[in-house]
């Protein structure tokens, strides 16, 4: 029982593979790395996949991947609505970045998800977003005046929510992996070769990409509500 | 001390029962608007996946609750 704990203990803790010797050294950690790894793999397969493209007579890869990408556009540009047609670029990123990051744990690599700071930085260029978006739409007047609508009075619950929905969403990110992960880890140690298998579909794949779509979801409803 | 800690994470993953009881109500009642509305399919698994993962949260900020517990306490 001990080793288990620790055993997880260790799977929790996200290591420091090296420091940058600037300014007392800066530590780059294992997610870092990881997320470069898959910026490195999503620029290649981005540049092996656009090559060669035509208008007429389009080969298989590019029906793929024309498929892949106007779906992933409509899905975001769906709810999104047509005035914030300029956001999708970004979400479709976020969304693909977040999909392959959750999926990563399949291969035994930790997921970059389940560090707290990586889901803190998408949430925090979320609510950027949603407030630069509201700014840009209104002014800066109309933004201000908002934060007393329809009341003056609920002028703080509005102030809140500002710092309450990044919170909620990189801690529901956060969560979610992190709890998948666990749940992966007890069950490997436990019964270990075939039974993690049907666990790791849902785990893995299915609640991974849920909460990429969950995440990229309610960001866009936010952003829809913020340019209303 | 590690008993009490070990309660502390159980009482918050207690969290874990609204969350079920709010995702269960959510799912029978999309399927009763399936039921009598077929074609509105489309439109109620999304607003059932949305209202899923936000009912979803609840247990989750228990589970991270209980993981702090167990992480800060010890």
């Amino acid at each position: 029982m001990e080793s288990l704990a620790e055993n997880i203990m260790e799977e929790l803790n996200c290591e420091t593979v090296f420091t940058i010797p600037v300014l007392n050294g800066i530590g780059v950690s294992e997610s870092v790395v990881i997320t470069w790894v898959i910026m490195a793999i999503l620029v290649i397969l981005a540049i092996i996949f656009t090559r060669n493209l035509r208008v007429e007579n389009i080969g298989r890869r590019q029906l793929v991947v024309e498929t892949a990408v106007v779906g992933l556009k409509n899905i975001v540009g769906g709810i999104i609505g047509e005035e914030g047609t300029k956001y999708v670029p970004y979400l479709v990123t976020v969304i693909i970045y977040l999909g392959v990051a959750n999926l990563i744990g399949l291969f035994g690599i930790k997921p970059p998800t389940k560090d707290l700071n990586v889901t803190a930085g998408l949430a925090i260029m979320s609510i950027l977003l949603i407030e630069g978006a509201s700014i840009q739409k209104k002014g800066v007047k109309k933004f201000l005046k908002s934060f007393a609508e329809p009341v003056a009075i609920i002028a703080p619950i509005n102030i809140l929510e500002v710092f309450i929905r990044p919170l909620s969403l990189c801690m529901r990110l956060f969560g979610n992996v992190l709890g998948a992960f666990v749940v992966m880890e007890l069950i490997k140690i436990m019964v270990p070769p075939i039974l993690p298998v049907p666990f790791s579909l849902y785990f893995d794949i299915f609640d991974g990409l849920i909460q990429a779509y969950v995440f990229v979801f309610l960001t866009s409803l936010f952003i829809k509500e913020a340019i209303e | 001390m590690t008993s009490l800690i070990a309660i502390g994470a159980g009482i918050a993953a207690l969290a874990g029962a609204g969350a079920g009881i709010g995702i269960g109500i959510a799912t029978g009642k999309a399927t009763e608007a399936v039921a009598r509305q077929p074609e509105a399919e489309g439109k109620i698994s999304k607003l059932l996946l949305l209202g899923c993962a936000l009912a979803e949260a609840t247990a989750i900020y228990g589970f991270v609750v209980a993981i702090l517990v167990i992480m800060f306490l010890k």
